[in-house]
C-alpha cells in the first residue's frame, strides 16, 4: 500500500471531524436556543396552572406526554429551577401534585439508554419528587440503576433513593453495592447516607440488624456514617470494638467514633489499646491518642505524655495535639520541656507556638478582645 | 563490462537511500497513526464528557478529599503573592497551602509574610524524604485555609518539592508552579478520578496557556488567542500534542508524564517510591515513570489518570530564547528519566506502558529531533546526487503538513467547543494560518533545539531554568 493513501484516508477522517466540530457548534447553539424556547413555554404553562390553583388531569396528561422526551425534561428542569428561585414553596407544592406524572415517566425512562435514564433520578433527587411517599414501581426502577457499571448513573440513583427516604429501599441499595464488583468510593456512600431524608433512627436500627452480613468495607462505611450522624450508637460501637474478630480498619473507625462521642465505659478499652499496641501497631496507638482528647483526667495526661516519647512521629504528633486539646498550660508541660527527649519537647513547643499564633490572630480579627 | 568506482558509489548511495526511505515511511506511518488515534480518541472523549455533563451524568455532590497544595518557588517575589491569593480563592473546602522558598535571593518570603501576616513558628518537620534543611517556617490560620511558608537552603525544584511533601498534613498533595493559576474548580475536578476508581496514585491536570486570557478569581472572563505569534503557536501545539495524546495514554494507564505545573499524587506512595529525584532536570516526568516502576515491581495495583477538566493556567514563553531554554530542559529531563528507568524498555512485565508509551516517547519524542534532522540531511544528499523526485517530495511534504494542520485544528476546535470558551472569527483565522507555521517552521526549529539540548547540560543540572514571564492577567 502506498503511504500517501493512508495519509489521505487519515486526512479525510480528520477533515470530517473538523466538519463535525463546525456542525456541532451550530447544533449546540441551536439546541441551547430551543431549550430556552421550550423553557419559556413551560414557564407560561406552569404559571397558568399555579394561578388556577390546581393541577388538572389535562395538565398531568400533557406533562406525561411531553416529558417523555429528554430535551423537554431538560427544559422543564430549567423552568422549575427558575421558578424555584422566585418562590420555592409554591414550586414544592406544585411538584408534590405531579407524582402521578413522574410515576408514569419512571416507566418511560426505564426504556432509555443508561446515560439518559440517569437524568431521571437526578430530577427526582433535585426536586425531592417522591420524598416521604415511596412508590414501589419507582423504587424498583431506580434500584435497577444501582447495578449500573457507570459510577454516575449509580450515584444519581442513590441520591434519588436517599431523597425519597425509604429505609427498605436504601438498605436494598446498600446490598446491591455490597455485592457489586464495581468500585464505589466509601466516602461517597458515607456522605451520601447523610442525605437520607427518612427516619434515620429506623435506618440505624436496620443497619445494626444486618450489620454482620455486610462486607468489611461496607461495615466500615456504616460505622463512619454513624460517626458523622449520631451519638446514639456508643454502646454498640464499643461492643463491636471489643469483639474478637473485628477488622483493623473497622476498629479504627470505632475508635474515632468513641473519640468524637465521649463514652466513659470506653475509656479502659482505649487505654488498653494503647498499652497493647504501643510497641507494634502504631496506627492503633496514634488514632487512640487522638481519641483521648475527649477523655480529660490525670491518667489521660500521663498516658499522652508517655506517648510523646514514642519513636513514631504520628503517635507523638497526635498525642501533642490531644494534650493541647485538654487545655494544658506551659507549666503543666515543664517536665517535657526540661526532659532529655528532644523530639517530645520540639513537638510540644510547636503546639504552644501554634496556640499563641491562633490567639494573636483571634485578637487581630477581633474574635478575642485585647 | 565492469562498473566504474563512481557507479559503485552511486549504487551504494542509492541502496542506502532506499533503506532510509523505507525507514522514514515506517516512521511517518507510525507517527501519523499515533496522532490520528490521539486526536480522534481525544476529541471523542471530550464530546462524550460534554454530553455526560449535559445529562447530569457527573458527580453533583461535593465530596471533599483533603489536599495539600505544594508551591515550590525560587525568586518569585513578583508572582508569589498573587498565586497564593488565587489559591485561597479556590472553590474547595478541605485543603492547605505550603509554599516552599528554595533559598531565593529576592524577597519571596518577605512578600508572603507581609501580605498574609504570617507568624514564625518552630515546627518540626518529619523528613521522610531527604531534603535540604529548613531555615525558618511561618504559618497563619487566619486565612480561609492553613497557609505555611517554609524557607529552606537552596537545593533545586525537586528538593523543594520533597520538603513540601514532608510538611504535608493530608494524604494527597498537589504540586504546582509558583507562577501558575488554578481554575476555581480545579481541585474538585482533579480529585474525581480518585473517587471514580480504586488505587489511583496520581492524576494529571490540563495545562493551558493563559497568554491572551483574563482571569478573575480563577475564572476566565475574557479569552482570545494571544497576539504573540510564538505563544499562539504553542496554544495550538498544546492542544494537539498534550491534550490529545494524554487522553489516549490514559485509556490504558500509560501516562508517562504529569506536568510539574499541576498534578495530584498520593503521598504515601510517592514517599515509598523515594519522592522527587533532584538529580534530574525533568523531575515531574521522572516521578511518574518511577511510580510505574515502583508499583509494577512491587505488584501493587495502581492507576495514573488524567483529568481533562481540571485546568491550570500558565504562561507560555513569548520569546524564542525562553522557549528554547524550556524545550532544552524538557528534552534533557526526558532523556534522564528514560535512561534512569530503562528497565521499562520492551519489558513485558510493564505491558502497554512499555510497548506503547515508553516506545512512543523513545522514538517520537527523544529520538525524533535526530531522526528529523537526519531526514533533512538525507534529502539534501539525495538532491545533490539527483536521486530525488522533487515535485513528489514537495507534494508529499505538503500533504503531510496539511495532515498535521488538520489534526491540530481538530484538537483545537474540539477543545474550544467542549469547554464553552467563546472565540472570535479572528481567532479562527489566526489558528488556521498559524497552524501551518507551527507545523512547517516551529517544529523544525524545535527539532534542532532539542537535538542540541545535550550541549553543556551538566553545568545547569540543578538550576531552576528561569524563563522571563509576564504577570498573569488577573482582575
Amino acid at each position: 500500500m502506498k503511504v500517501e493513501i493512508l495519509i489521505y484516508a487519515y486526512l479525510a477522517v480528520c477533515a470530517a471531524m473538523i466538519g463535525f466540530n463546525i456542525v456541532c457548534i451550530f447544533i449546540f447553539r441551536a439546541k441551547d436556543k430551543r431549550l430556552n424556547h421550550y423553557s419559556q413555554r413551560f414557564i407560561r404553562i406552569v404559571h397558568q396552572t399555579i394561578e388556577d390553583g390546581t393541577v388538572t388531569e389535562a395538565h398531568c396528561k400533557y406533562l406525561s406526554k411531553t416529558l417523555k422526551k429528554i430535551k423537554n425534561l431538560m427544559a422543564f428542569d430549567k423552568t422549575l429551577e427558575e421558578l424555584f428561585a422566585q418562590n420555592p414553596q409554591q414550586i414544592k407544592d406544585y411538584i408534590r401534585q405531579l407524582s402521578s406524572v413522574f410515576t408514569y415517566l419512571t416507566l418511560e425512562y426505564k426504556k432509555k439508554s443508561e446515560i439518559q435514564a440517569a437524568y431521571f433520578p437526578y430530577i427526582i433527587h433535585k426536586y425531592k419528587v417522591f420524598q416521604g411517599q415511596p412508590i414501589s414501581i419507582v423504587m424498583d426502577t431506580i434500584l435497577e440503576l444501582v447495578y449500573s457499571p457507570s459510577l454516575y448513573v449509580r450515584e444519581n440513583a442513590l441520591q434519588a433513593i436517599y431523597s425519597i427516604g425509604s429505609v427498605e429501599c436504601t438498605m436494598n441499595a446498600l446490598w446491591i453495592l455490597n455485592e457489586s464488583s464495581y468500585y464505589h468510593h466509601p466516602k461517597m456512600i458515607t456522605d451520601g447516607l447523610l442525605n437520607f431524608s427518612g427516619d434515620t433512627k429506623q435506618l440505624g436500627e436496620w443497619l445494626w440488624d444486618h450489620f454482620e452480613r455486610f462486607s468489611n468495607r461496607m461495615q466500615r462505611v456504616i460505622v463512619d456514617y454513624f460517626r458523622f450522624s449520631s451519638p446514639d450508637h456508643q454502646e454498640r460501637i464499643l461492643e463491636l470494638l471489643t469483639s474478637q474478630c473485628v477488622d483493623d480498619e473497622i476498629a479504627y473507625s470505632c475508635i474515632r467514633y468513641l473519640g468524637k462521642f465521649t463514652y466513659p465505659p470506653a475509656y479502659p478499652v482505649l487505654t488498653d489499646i494503647i498499652e497493647k499496641h504501643q510497641h507494634d501497631q502504631w496506627i492503633y496507638t496514634a488514632i487512640t491518642a487522638s481519641a483521648l482528647a475527649n477523655y480529660p483526667g490525670d491518667r489521660t495526661v500521663a498516658i499522652l505524655k508517655e506517648l510523646l516519647h514514642s519513636p513514631n512521629w504520628h503517635v507523638r504528633f497526635n498525642a501533642s495535639q490531644s494534650l493541647m486539646a485538654l487545655g494544658l498550660y506551659y507549666t503543666d508541660m515543664i517536665d517535657v520541656f526540661e526532659g532529655r527527649d528532644r523530639y517530645a519537647s520540639e513537638i510540644m513547643r510547636y503546639r504552644f507556638d501554634q496556640k499563641n499564633m491562633k490567639e494573636k490572630e483571634a485578637v487581630g480579627i477581633g474574635l478575642v478582645s485585647k | 563490462m565492469g562498473w566504474s568506482v563512481n557507479d559503485t558509489l552511486f549504487m551504494a548511495v542509492k541502496n542506502m537511500l532506499d533503506w532510509v526511505n523505507v525507514l522514514f515511511i515506517l516512521y511517518m506511518i507510525g507517527y501519523s497513526t499515533f496522532l490520528f488515534l490521539a486526536v480522534v480518541i481525544g476529541s471523542s472523549e471530550l464530546y462524550k464528557k460534554r454530553q455526560q455533563e449535559k445529562l447530569k451524568n457527573t458527580l453533583l455532590q461535593d465530596y471533599y478529599i483533603p489536599i495539600s497544595i505544594v508551591v515550590p518557588g525560587y525568586n518569585e517575589e513578583v508572582t508569589v503573592v498573587e498565586t497564593v491569593r488565587s489559591l485561597l480563592a479556590l472553590e474547595y473546602k478541605l485543603y492547605e497551602i505550603i509554599v516552599v522558598d528554595d533559598g531565593s535571593k529576592d524577597a519571596t518570603s518577605q512578600k508572603l509574610i507581609e501580605a498574609f501576616h504570617m507568624h514564625p513558628i518552630r515546627r518540626p518537620i518529619h523528613r521522610k524524604i531527604p531534603c535540604q534543611p529548613a531555615e525558618f517556617i511561618y504559618e497563619t490560620t487566619a486565612q480561609k485555609v492553613p497557609l505555611t511558608l517554609i524557607r529552606k537552603k537552596n537545593g533545586g525544584k525537586a528538593d523543594a518539592l520533597n520538603m513540601g511533601i514532608n510538611a504535608c498534613r493530608y494524604p494527597y498533595f498537589i504540586c504546582m508552579d509558583a507562577d501558575s493559576v488554578l481554575q476555581y474548580d480545579s481541585l474538585s475536578k482533579i480529585v474525581r478520578p480518585i473517587l471514580e476508581q480504586e488505587n489511583v496514585v496520581a492524576v494529571g491536570g490540563v495545562i493551558r496557556s493563559c497568554n491572551g486570557a483574563t482571569l478573575e478569581r480563577g475564572r476566565v472572563v475574557d479569552y482570545h488567542l494571544p497576539n504573540n505569534i510564538l505563544a499562539c503557536m504553542q496554544v495550538l501545539e498544546y492542544d494537539r500534542s498534550f491534550l490529545a495524546s494524554r487522553i489516549l495514554f490514559d485509556k490504558f494507564n500509560g501516562s508517562l508524564i504529569i506536568s510539574g505545573a499541576f498534578g495530584l499524587f498520593k503521598k504515601d506512595v510517592v514517599i515509598a517510591a523515594g519522592g522527587y529525584d533532584h538529580s534530574t532536570m525533568g523531575e515531574d516526568m521522572e516521578l511518574v515513570v518511577k511510580l510505574h516502576e515502583y508499583c509494577v515491581t512491587n505488584d501493587m495495583p495502581y492507576a495514573i489518570k488524567y483529568a481533562t477538566d481540571a485546568i491550570c493556567w500558565t504562561q507560555v514563553p513569548e520569546r524564542f530564547r525562553d522557549l528554547r531554554k524550556q524545550r532544552k530542559r524538557w528534552h534533557l529531563g526526558l532523556f534522564q528519566s528514560m535512561w534512569k528507568h530503562r528497565v521499562m524498555l520492551a519489558n513485558p512485565k510493564f505491558g502497554p506502558v512499555s510497548f506503547i508509551s515508553y516506545f512512543y516517547f523513545l522514538i517520537y519524542e527523544l529520538l525524533s529531533p535526530f531522526i528529523e534532522i537526519f531526514g533533512v540531511i538525507t534529502m539534501i544528499l539525495a538532491f545533490t546526487v539527483d536521486l530525488i523526485n522533487v515535485p513528489f517530495m514537495v507534494l508529499f511534504f505538503l500533504i503531510y503538513a496539511l495532515y498535521n494542520c488538520v489534526l491540530t485544528l481538530t484538537a483545537f476546535f474540539a477543545r474550544i467547543q467542549t469547554i464553552d470558551l467563546k472565540i472570535t472569527f479572528m481567532d479562527v483565522v489566526k489558528a488556521v494560518l498559524l497552524c501551518f507555521f507551527e507545523v512547517c517552521i516551529l517544529r523544525f526549529f524545535m527539532a534542532f533545539v532539542r537535538a542540541t539540548a545535550f550541549i553543556g547540560y551538566k553545568k545547569k543540572k540543578l538550576n531552576w531554568g528561569r524563563i522571563e514571564r509576564q504577570k498573569i492577567n488577573i482582575k
